[in-house]
């Protein structure tokens, strides 16, 4: 019975949704982070009878078949990369983006990492890092005894070093920017890849080109929206009753036939 | 007496395989763009199983059998998700989808980007403007569909909008014409030809869900499900009947 395989498909589908919807749930105050959800589609059809076929020698053409289709499958979990609200933290390194772009990182093997979590820290050397302490690119080293750390909107750190009452510019925060953001590979610790599908990377001034702002003592929260995901959840949930009710309502059918002729 | 046999196997196959389509409309439940298809059945008269029984003309049985399923191409429900590639229809449009085996036509709105830039289906196929497929240059940013289907961007530092195409929206004559072929898509056939639709309007960042009405399926599940016991019933019925008789005739009185 085919009935027994579509509502089977529509339960596995539900599963992987709820899943998804759990994870976004999970990182509801996750900084940065950036919801997914599933898209489905129908699987192929089973054209029984074509529709548009001739059924008669005087031409008659039938205006419908009999299409039978085998149930969906999850095409991809697509992110998205809508803004998250910016939440003051009033820490000097705590840097966000509004609009497009990531802050670059440079991992220990040498390649680059995408994000949009700006809870930076110092290291031991002075250095700009990430909370994994990974250097923000390009790598600012703020020196010793230096105070009032400001980031501009176009990424500009600059510094008052002591004995002197104006503030230097001592580097120049870079923001990446992709053609096709949804596209980026998501690696965990708040950080993303760049994939054939992104495109590549394309390093530029923050607040120029199109690109986001930066701003300095403010953190970009998860745009996970708890309701909707709530709502999302029931749905699922719902779903997977009634496709778990089609294979019981499949398996009576059946058992009905088999109680035939004892 | 077999031809209630075989009247009843015409119901019950008939609503096994509208079981079939009622799960593959629950399956689809949450499928973007999705349209439920309905099934028609009709009556099909045919002589009985023993013909010569029956020479008496008017005297045919009448059998079920499914003549098509339908699609609702009602709208389905409107879901706001705020990404700037996501699309919803309202109206009877279609949007046109370029696929490896050539035109289909599409109501799920979820689009995005490939690494060229090319507007895409979750699948990947580029979705047709009016003069080809709509492609995205590196610099543009704050994507804007417009209720006409026109796209526009802000290119670069520019402040002034560019122009990046025009979703083409097509329409069928006859919506039937357009066959399931499943990804969502759908192909146009039996000579069909899908024409430009200027009544069907475009919302951004909001995608159409599936058109699958939950409780009317369950209902209908349970419908089906019982009219199936229902004939396995009565074939038992005739079955005993049937054994009564033959063993009640086949009793030799002592």
């Amino acid at each position: 019975m085919q009935a027994l395989h579509t509502a089977a498909t529509g339960m596995a589908a539900q599963e992987l949704n709820v899943q998804v919807i759990s994870n976004n749930i999970a990182n509801l105050r996750t900084t940065g982070f950036k919801k997914q959800t599933v898209a489905f589609q129908d699987l192929i059809y089973d054209h029984q009878r074509r529709v548009g076929a001739q059924s008669s020698d005087q031409g008659t053409i039938l205006p419908v078949g009999i299409d039978i289709g085998g149930g969906v499958k999850t095409v991809g979990t697509p992110r998205s990369m809508t803004q998250g609200t910016l939440s003051q933290t009033g820490n000097d390194l705590d840097l966000s983006i509004t609009g497009e772009g990531f802050f670059k990182v440079l991992m220990p093997d040498g390649t680059f990492q995408y994000t949009r979590d700006g809870t930076f820290q110092m290291d031991n050397q002075g250095r700009i890092v990430t909370a994994q302490g990974n250097p923000v690119q390009p790598t600012i080293t703020i020196p010793q005894n230096a105070s009032g750390i400001t980031v501009n909107a176009q990424g500009q750190v600059s510094v008052t070093l002591p004995g002197s009452t104006t503030s230097n510019i001592i580097g120049q925060l870079q923001v990446t920017r992709f053609i096709n953001k949804a596209g980026l590979q998501p690696v965990g610790n708040n950080q993303f890849t760049d994939t054939p599908s992104s495109g590549p990377p394309q390093d530029g001034v923050a607040n120029q080109d199109g690109l986001g702002s930066i701003t300095q003592g403010s953190l970009e929260q998860a745009n996970v929206d708890v309701v909707s995901e709530m709502s999302e959840l029931i749905a699922a949930q719902r779903a997977y009753e009634m496709n778990a009710k089609v294979i019981s309502a499949a398996d009576q059918m059946l058992q009905s036939t088999t109680a035939l002729f004892r | 007496m077999e031809n209630a046999l075989l009247i009843g196997l015409s119901r019950q196959m008939v609503l096994e395989r509208q079981l079939d389509v009622v799960a593959n409309n629950v399956a689809n439940v949450n499928t973007n763009g999705f349209k439920a298809d309905q099934q028609l059945f009709e009556e099909y008269l045919s002589s009985g199983a023993h013909e010569d029984n029956f020479p008496a003309a008017g005297r045919q049985v009448s059998y079920v059998q499914d003549r098509g399923t339908y699609r609702d191409f009602s709208q389905g429900s409107m879901q706001h998700t705020g990404n700037a590639l996501d699309v919803s229809i309202a109206g009877d449009g279609f949007l046109a989808v370029q696929t490896a085996g050539g035109e289909r036509y599409t109501r799920d709105g979820n689009l995005h980007m490939n690494n060229i830039g090319q507007l895409v289906t979750a699948a990947g196929d580029p979705v047709l403007g009016t003069g080809g497929p709509i492609v995205f240059q590196p610099t543009d940013h704050d994507i804007n569909i417009s209720p006409d289907g026109t796209v526009t961007v802000v290119e670069g530092i520019n402040r002034t909008d560019s122009i990046r195409g025009k979703l083409r929206i097509v329409n069928f004559a006859d919506p039937q014409a357009a066959q399931k072929q499943g990804n969502n898509l759908f192909a146009a056939v039996g000579g069909a030809t899908p024409q430009q639709d200027t009544k069907s309007t475009v919302q951004q960042g909001y995608i159409e869900k599936s058109n699958v009405s939950a409780v009317g399926e369950m209902s209908k599940m349970v419908e089906v499900m019982r009219a199936y016991t229902q004939v396995a019933n009565m074939l038992q019925v005739q079955s005993d009947l049937r054994k009564n008789a033959i063993e009640k005739l086949a009793d030799v009185p002592a």
